[in-house]
């Protein structure tokens, strides 16, 4: 794949578990992205799926292989990727307008803004980005001065999308972002990343526990085993949100069939599933 | 009984009469029993009548100090209480408190430190534990030998008691900030410094602030002890001086004053949390 913008290269992931013993989370990872795609990443608790996101954003070392973002190699978490996480993703002190110019603000302002002077100039820009970015995703204007805590779980995520979005990151990472939501307000996050990814050049990771999400979202699917630390990669061809639900199920079942072989295959390294072949299997 | 249900809901007419309720038995005891004991003894001082007591008061906080020889007889009330014997006391005791609680501060920038810059923790936090076991009474002798019996010491004594459980506290607080937290920020191109001050310190700063409040008897405390032992002014001094003439009528009073002094401090602190981190919810 020549226009990878996440090149993951035989990676295994080890945890120590107590003296001298350890328990392997990844095996023998190959994983390329290209820009702009959509990947979905499925599996059961505990498979390593938010371990994956925490290689690509350089929060974690692999204990073998390595994994290339844009080229390089990750020693912390930066402006590349953005983040959005199921919990805490809003800072709790700040208004919902300043968590959303938070990233525009430190990265002209650092550490000390109030020693510069042109920062109070820089704000009024910084606010009309912000608020066009809030309209944008669905929000009022007078939702800007309340704090995280007075918004519902659907308007939280909404504006952590803001947030993460406003700085334009090549790359989004959402680690089971929708989790925590009821299922209306599921289905229209769900449609409203998909619209913004369409809009843009972004790409997309989404790590999920819910196949149907992943299937619907994504352009492939990821499927990590949930006992054997291995891998299974899906293509998934575009699914209409109000597509014919047969034919969604069906998808659905591959792609669980997929975890399931992930896990039954078990010590099997990288399980890829030629992806053109899949596609034709599904959509037919 | 009913009123020993959990699910029990006094209303607040009762709430705040039940609020009150020691205060008057308290207050309404000791004047029974100081009564009794003056009807039996009319020179008695251990337990002063309300009416010696606020004569007492009046005159530590109206008269002049004895070393103090302006200001007599003639003047306004506030030159009157400005050159008082409660005055004096109080700006050197006030004086002392705020210079240590002033130093608390870098207790927490240095807590917060150590515990997003591993290095710094690595360095710090073994010592300050081992610091924050030492009984900091038990310093007294050496620190008077070290640093004299003057203001110093009485400061180093508060920083050797209270500090490392300001730093311990301030790291604890830092290492509570979800880990997504600053995930986050980074991905949204903050710095490392930026990470600490605009999103760490934030959020810890109401709970230390509480975390002060709680510890501010603690820094009275350890003041108190230094005055008591060596001072030539201070609340404390006056109290360990006037138990030597078992002056009750005026420790009495005094000791409601440092109460009122210190409930007024904590009220303030209580006030700024709320009023500047109205997101904080306790």
């Amino acid at each position: 794949m020549r226009n990878a913008i996440i090149q993951i290269d035989n990676v295994d992931v080890e945890y120590p578990t107590g003296y001298e013993s350890t328990r392997r989370v990844l095996r023998g990872i190959n994983l390329e992205i290209e820009r702009g795609e959509f990947v979905s990443i499925v599996g059961q608790t505990g498979c390593g799926k938010s371990t994956l996101l925490r290689l690509i954003l350089g929060e974690q070392q692999p204990t073998h292989g390595r994994v290339l973002v844009n080229g390089s190699e990750r020693s912390q978490p930066d402006r590349f990727c953005g983040y959005v996480p199921q919990k805490y993703s809003l800072f709790y002190d700040k208004t919902v307008l300043e968590n959303i110019m938070f990233g525009l603000d430190v990265v002209e302002f650092g550490a000390f803004p109030l020693f510069h002077l042109r920062r109070r100039k820089r704000m009024g820009e910084f606010r009309s980005k912000a608020l066009d970015f809030l309209k944008r995703l669905g929000l009022d204007e007078s939702d800007a001065r309340k704090y995280p805590h007075e918004l519902s779980g659907g308007m939280q995520q909404r504006v952590a999308i803001a947030q993460a979005l406003v700085m334009q990151p090549p790359i989004l990472l959402m680690d089971e972002a929708f989790s925590a939501l009821d299922p209306a307000t599921r289905k229209e996050m769900q449609r409203l990343i998909h619209d913004l990814w369409r809009q843009s050049t972004t790409t997309i990771l989404f790590v999920t526990h819910n196949t149907r999400e992943a299937v619907c979202l994504g352009t492939r699917v990821i499927a990590l085993g949930g006992a054997s630390p291995a891998m299974r990669e899906i293509a998934v061809p575009h699914i209409d949100f109000d597509s014919d639900t047969s034919e969604l199920d069906a998808l659905v079942r591959e792609v669980e069939c997929g975890i399931a072989g992930g896990t039954t295959v078990g010590g099997e390294a990288n399980l890829r599933t030629d992806r053109c072949e899949l596609s034709a299997n599904l959509v037919h | 009984m009913s009123l020993l249900r959990i699910h029990a809901s006094p209303s607040r007419t009762t709430t705040w009469i039940l609020s009150w309720v020691l205060f008057v038995a308290g207050i309404t005891t000791y004047f029974y029993v100081a009564q009794q004991r003056h009807r039996e003894n009319p020179d008695d001082r251990v337990m002063p009548t309300a009416g010696q007591m606020i004569r007492a008061f009046k005159d530590a906080a109206l008269k002049p100090a004895e070393d103090n020889a302006e200001g007599e007889l003639s003047g306004t009330l506030f030159t009157h209480l400005r050159s008082s014997m409660l005055w004096k006391d109080t700006i050197a005791t006030g004086r002392r408190f705020l210079i240590s609680v002033a130093l608390l501060f870098p207790a927490v920038l240095l807590g917060l430190h150590m515990a997003l810059f591993p290095y710094i923790g690595a360095f710090f936090l073994r010592f300050i534990q081992f610091f924050d076991k030492i009984v900091a009474l038990s310093l007294l002798p050496i620190l008077f030998i070290a640093f004299g019996i003057d203001e110093l010491s009485k400061i180093m004594l508060i920083v050797v008691g209270v500090t490392p459980t300001i730093i311990l506290d301030a790291f604890n607080l830092s290492n509570g900030v979800p880990s997504e937290q600053i995930t986050k920020a980074f991905t949204l191109g903050a710095g490392d410094f930026a990470v600490a001050y605009r999103i760490v310190f934030k959020q810890i700063l109401p709970r230390v602030l509480n975390s002060i409040r709680l510890n501010l008897k603690a820094v009275m405390l350890f003041l108190f002890a230094g005055e008591m032992i060596a001072s030539t002014d201070g609340l404390a001094y006056r109290i360990a001086l006037l138990r030597r003439h078992l002056g009750m009528d005026t420790i009495i009073p005094y000791v409601l004053w440092v109460a009122l002094l210190l409930f007024l401090v904590d009220m303030a602190i209580h006030l700024f949390n709320r009023k500047m981190h109205p997101w904080f919810q306790e």
